[in-house]
Formats: C-alpha cells, structure tokens, sequence
C-alpha cells in the first residue's frame, strides 16, 4: 500500500509548491492513473515515488509519503531500486548500455548479483515480456516501440513490487501501444502496482482501476474507471483531457471545406528510394498537393515515413521519381530553400541566442517588421529577448513554426508535433496548422495521433510496409477503415 | 522458448579472439601505443606498430576496421612525401607538421574506435570498480563511452536543420565563417547532450547505479594469464621499438614518390 498524506514539494529553485495537499492511498496491485494538463504536478509526483524526489531533485517537502508503513522520503533512490521501477518517456535517453542484453542486466548488476542470479533474471524476463527476439541486438538498431520494451524489461529484471510508467506511449505508434498495453495487462494481472502518467490514455481504458486528475498541484477528482471513461465531452474538454475513445471522432466526423487557393500545386511523381546496398524503402510513390493542403503522412514505424519527408524536404536525393513544383521539376537544392522541417525534438532546431534573432537567423535583407507579426501572430513578443532553451517545449515549437512562416516557406512539413502534447496544446497546434494552410501553405503532418489527424488533416497518405502508398481525401469511409486499422 | 535455450542465447558471443580481452589490458595497450607513437620518428618503426597492432585488431572483429586503417595511414604518409615538391613558404611547413601529426594519430585512433565497439559497456564497468576507481570517475566515464556513438545521429539530425534552414549550408560559407558553423552545430549539441545525460542519469539513479555492491558482468572479468602475456608483449613489442628506432633502421627513407 502506498499512502501520500498530506504531501506538499517545492523545487529548490522554484517559489511555490509544485504539489500542493497531496492525499491518496494506492491499495497493492491497482492500476492508477495520473492525468491533467502539462506541469500540473503529475510528473514532479511519480518522481517522489521513485525516490528522485528528493534526492536527484532537491527541495522542501511537507507531510509523509508512505509505502507499506515505510516512510520512502528517508531511503535513497538506489535503494527503492528494487522495489520502485520506472519507465521514462523518451526511450532513447534511458539506456546506458549499447546492447539489449546488457541493458537489461544493467540494474541487476548495479545491485550486486551473482553472474547466474543474473541470467536467471533476464532470460525470465525475456520470456514473459517477449524480447527473445529482441536478444543481443545493438540499441541503435532497434525502433522506439521495441526500444519502449527493452526498458520495461530491465525494470522488469529488477523485480520491483511497484511500476512507474511516465508518459510510455509518447513516441510510439499505434502497433507499439497495441503492444505497451498488453505487456501492461500481464504485469497487472501479476498483481503489481502500476502508476500511468499519461496524456493519450485510449489505450489504458480497459486497464485503469482509478484514475486521478491534477490541476495546480492538487489532487482535483478522483475517478472509477466508469466514471472516468463516459466523462461528458464538455466537461472532459474543460479538464483538458484527451478523448478514451478516439475512433469515435471518426464517426463524428465532418469532411472540411476543400480549399479554393490553389496558387501552387506539388506534384510527386513515381519516387522512390532505397540506401546504399539497402532493400527498396518504397517506390511509385505518387501524390499531389495544392496550396492549402493539410495532409497526414501515416504508416508504422519503418514503413520509410522519415525516409520520405527527408526526400521531399531535399536532404536525400531520391533514386528516381520527381518532384514538381507548378510543373517544374525541383532540385534537392531548391526543395531545401522552399521547405521547412518541424521536427518532433525542437532542441535540434534553435541555435541562436534569443528567439528574435533566432527568426532573423540564415534571412539575407532586413526582416524586422515581418518577425513582428510572426511573433505577435505566434504570442511570442514577450519572450522576444529570451534564450531560446529556457522556454517551454510549446513554446519552443511555435519559435521553429515561426521561423518557418519568415523564411516564407511554400511547403511547411510537421514531424509528430502532437507526441506528448494535452488536450489544449493539441488544439493550439491543430488551429496553428489551420491558419498556416488558410495562408496558402501546403503543410504534410507525420502522425500517429488520431484525435489530432481528424481534427487536422484535409488528406491522408498512407504508407504500408510493403513500400506502397495510398494517397486519399480524408472522408467518414476512409476514417472507419484507418480506425479499425488502428484501434482493433 | 524455454529459459534455458534463452539462456543460450544470452550466453552467446559475438566477439572472439583479442576482443573478449580484459577491457584494463585493451587500455593500457592503448595508452602506451599513445606514448610510443609520438616518439617514434623512424617510418620505417611507425609502419611495423601499425601493421602489429592492425593484426592484433584483426585477430578480435577488427579485420576490416585494421584494414581501412592502414590503407589510409600508407595514403597519408605518401601525401605527406609528397609535399616535399611543393614549396610555399610557411604553408608547406604547416601542412607537414599537420601530417606528421596526422600520422601520428592513425594508431592511436584505430586502437581506440576497435576498444569503443568491442568492449561491452558491463564489462567496462567492472574493470573500472576493480582498479578501485571511485564512482564520481566511472560513472562519467560510462556516460561518455554510452553518448560517443550518438553523437553522429545527433550531429546529422542537427545538420539537416541547418541546410534547411540555410544556415551554413554550403562549402563556401563554411569556409567564410568557419567560427559561425562551429558555434551552430555546438549549441544544440551541448543543449541535447544536457538534456540527455539528465535523463540518462535520473533513469540509472532509479535502476541502483549509485549502489556501491561488488558487480559482475555477464562474462567472467579476470585480468589472467592471457591479459597478463599479450600486455608483457605488446609492451616488450613497444619497448623494441623505441630501440631500433634509434639504429640505422630509423633512418631508412620508406616513402618516396
């Protein structure tokens, strides 16, 4: 049992309480959620739970946190070690070692077993969780969901009584969460305790026992997974929750107006690519897209969608194919000059050393008046002086948005710029993109978040594994089979 | 599957020979070919520790990697013999002195990427506990050796920004302003790498990194008889070089054009 009473934090470098009042009492093996908008307090909670707080993150704390009658304030993180395990959300900074079985040891030789004891432990867990196959591979080979899984493993290796999971589906895609959520089904029915921290729950929906929304760094209601399932959508939206049934949006759906700006028209003609000595990653590959498109780019991990935006972008050249612009064939060069790439890391993407010289950065003449409007048009003047790197991470993304509307870039592509978002920061992306596309822009959106496609896209092209495409106008029809595809 | 086939599978190796050596035996061949290298003038000496520590290579999945090395090293001293046609005041010296140099490096780099890829980062970690290094060093240590073969995804997720966006995105500005480049490819790195190794840390602080305990590896980490003989000889090797470089054989002219 794991009982917070009264528990208050305050970051050492912060004025006020992050968490504010915390009382909740977690029986052994319930499936709890935690949910609420971004830097409401639910993060800065499961890390008191592992022991980061306060030990990794130093700061004033009021009230008790127990765990079966143990105050866990008072052990140190290493020692929570084998009885609080965590899975983080990017699963590309949580590994130490360079290959999977190694990494999977790491925690059982950070606590001193023997070779065998070891051994014993992976192969255990490479047999429940099924990673066999995933057994003595380099940790750069593998995909985010398979990555996802290899982490959950060396928790599971560790054999702790208590799962943490912060915001596990955050970069994976529909067949990966498929997959997190029935690994998440056998540790519940082992009768371990699990603690979610999530924005897109859809798939936790069977799961849940409790779940508890936090606003402000309170404990603002708790609900039965009934409850918190059939949430009218008002209220739900007022909260700034997702949606648990996201292929109902696909019935609800109403097709958008078809834009009239037609100024500019892309054609992709017969593309394909594949590496050096590598298979074909796809090829025919044909589509267009006019002025004020917004189009989804779907498939699975692998299925080449990164492969493709690097070609229409102009960083890869493709094998054979073209691309046209109003009928004229474009170099890789002049692809690059009338494109902008939106990546899901924005950390990659600022390099100056406040957000107005970070718009005026690589323009040739004097563009003050533009960034003006962009700045204001984006709510970004106030941070105008601002280092770049101190902002939040929305905001980061409207600084790179914004530098792509200075650049007056035709073609404005958007790589998952939804993954880990809330409802509300959702929303503002999505509207974002529309007035981009009322603008004559052609946006194409990587995606693998549903709510958001409906909510967007005017096209969808969809990426198979076999390297073909499908390129449709989004319609009821075509959401009912991409839902079905999705979420059955 | 059953577990003892998983087992197996676990057990298996994909290295052999000098690769599966003690990861202290690997480092400090590396470090005394570092010293010995630079004091090695003779071309003649420099070769045969290139050719000898290309086979050591070889005999551990190191045989394509030995063999690119050498090429490039025999490339770069016939380039070098090659300067002495041309004569431009001060640059020609500067460009060999930079040769020189160059030439210079090649073992040591080829020595140290081959430890990189054939050392399991476990392993690494326990040799370090046993040379009693305290933790404030091998943590930071395991760290880097962890975020070296990221840094080249990085570096390209960073450049393709930077040729979209039209920054520094040709030869000729990187030629122009080559402080300006570094600074943009410097910045989101060490913004990246901050935020990386925070996470990295914070994910190993809850997986019982800091716990002081005994390790062991998934192999057995011994610093015995072979580790103790390839390190007598490769020291020996080393030693005899230093010698003959100081004979007549030092002064032998190997690359001529």
């Amino acid at each position: 049992m794991i009982s917070f009473q009264n528990f208050s934090f305050r970051y050492e470098e912060s004025k006020d309480f992050t968490l504010r009042g915390i009382d909740m009492t977690v029986r052994t093996g319930e499936f709890i959620l935690l949910t609420g908008r971004s830097g409401c307090g639910k993060t800065t909670l499961i890390r008191s739970l592992n022991g980061l707080i306060p030990h990794f993150y130093p700061g004033e704390i009021k009230g008790d946190l127990l765990m079966d009658g143990h105050s866990l304030l008072e052990m140190k993180p290493s020692e929570l070690a084998g009885q609080v395990g965590t899975v983080f959300q990017d699963p590309r900074s949580q590994f130490f070692m360079t290959d999977t079985t190694r990494e999977l040891a790491f925690g059982c030789e950070n606590l001193g077993l023997a070779r065998e004891e070891t051994i014993d432990r992976i192969a255990r867990a490479a047999k429940e969780l099924e990673l066999v196959e995933y057994l003595n591979r380099s940790i750069f080979a593998l995909s985010s969901g398979e990555k996802q899984q290899i982490a959950i493993g060396s928790v599971y290796a560790l054999a702790p009584k208590v799962y943490i999971f912060d915001e596990p589906s955050a970069n994976l895609d529909y067949a990966a969460t498929k997959r997190l959520a029935e690994i998440m089904e056998k540790l519940k029915s082992a009768g371990y305790t699990i603690f979610v921290v999530e924005h897109r729950f859809y798939y936790l929906r069977d799961l849940i026992d409790r779940a508890f929304l936090i606003q402000n760094g309170k404990i603002e209601h708790e609900f039965t997974r009934e409850q918190f399932c059939s949430l009218p959508e008002e209220t739900r939206i007022s909260y700034g929750l997702r949606t648990a049934y996201p292929e109902r949006d696909a019935e609800h759906y109403q097709e958008k107006p078809h834009s009239q700006n037609t100024t500019h028209l892309l054609e992709v003609h017969d593309l394909g690519f594949a590496y050096k000595k590598g298979p074909e990653v796809f090829q025919n590959v044909s589509f267009e897209a006019h002025s004020g498109d917004v189009i989804g780019i779907l498939g699975h991990n692998g299925a080449g969608k990164t492969t493709l935006l690097s070609i229409l972008t102009g960083l890869l050249k493709q094998r054979h194919g073209e691309v046209r612009l109003d009928g004229k064939k474009l170099t890789p060069r002049q692809r690059r000059s009338l494109s902008y790439l939106v990546m899901q890391d924005t950390d990659y993407q600022l390099f100056a050393s406040s957000v107005e010289e970070e718009l005026s950065l690589g323009m040739q003449e004097d563009c003050k008046e533009k960034i003006d409007a962009v700045l204001n048009a984006l709510e970004l003047s106030d941070y105008r002086e601002r280092h770049p790197a101190s902002l939040s991470g929305g905001q980061k993304q409207r600084v790179t948005i914004g530098v792509a509307i200075v650049k007056d870039s035709l073609v404005i592509y958007f790589d998952e710029p939804t993954s880990g978002l809330d409802y509300d920061s959702m929303v503002r992306v999505s509207k974002l993109i529309e007035q981009l596309s009322d603008s004559g822009v052609i946006v194409f959106v990587v995606s693998h978040d549903f709510e958001f496609i409906v909510r967007t896209c005017t096209e969808v092209v969809q990426l198979d594994d076999d390297g073909t495409i499908q390129n449709q106008q989004l319609s009821p029809t075509v959401l009912k089979s991409l839902s079905e595809k999705y979420f059955t | 599957m059953d577990e003892t086939q998983i087992k197996q599978i676990i057990k298996r190796q994909p290295l052999h020979g000098t690769a599966l050596l003690d990861p202290r035996c690997k480092i400090l061949l590396l470090v005394c070919i570092g010293f010995v290298s630079y004091f090695l003038a003779g071309e003649v000496v420099s070769l045969a520790l290139m050719l000898v520590y290309g086979l050591f290579i070889a005999l551990g999945n190191g045989g394509k990697w030995a063999a690119k090395m050498i090429i490039t090293y025999i490339v770069v001293a016939y380039l070098n013999a090659l300067l002495r046609y041309v004569q431009v005041p001060v640059l020609s010296v500067i460009m060999s002195v930079f040769g020189v140099t160059v030439l210079k490096l090649i073992p040591i780099v080829m020595m140290g990427l081959w430890i990189l890829r054939t050392t399991y980062m476990d392993d690494l970690m326990v040799a370090l506990q046993r040379m009693r290094l305290p933790q404030a060093v091998t943590i930071p240590l395991v760290v880097m050796f962890r975020y070296i073969p990221t840094l080249r995804i990085e570096y390209r997720q960073i450049r393709s920004t930077m040729d979209i966006r039209g920054i520094s995105d040709t030869v000729w500005k990187r030629v122009c302003h080559p402080l300006a480049t570094i600074e943009y490819i410097l910045i989101p790195l060490l913004m990246r790498c901050l935020k990386v190794t925070d996470e990295l840390a914070a994910s190993g602080t809850t997986r019982g990194l800091e716990l002081e305990c005994k390790r062991y590896a998934l192999r057995p980490i011994r610093f015995a008889w072979p580790e103790i003989v390839v390190s007598l000889l490769g020291i020996l090797f080393l030693v005899g070089l230093l010698f003959i470089d100081q004979t007549q054989i030092g002064k032998i002219i190997l690359w001529r054009v």
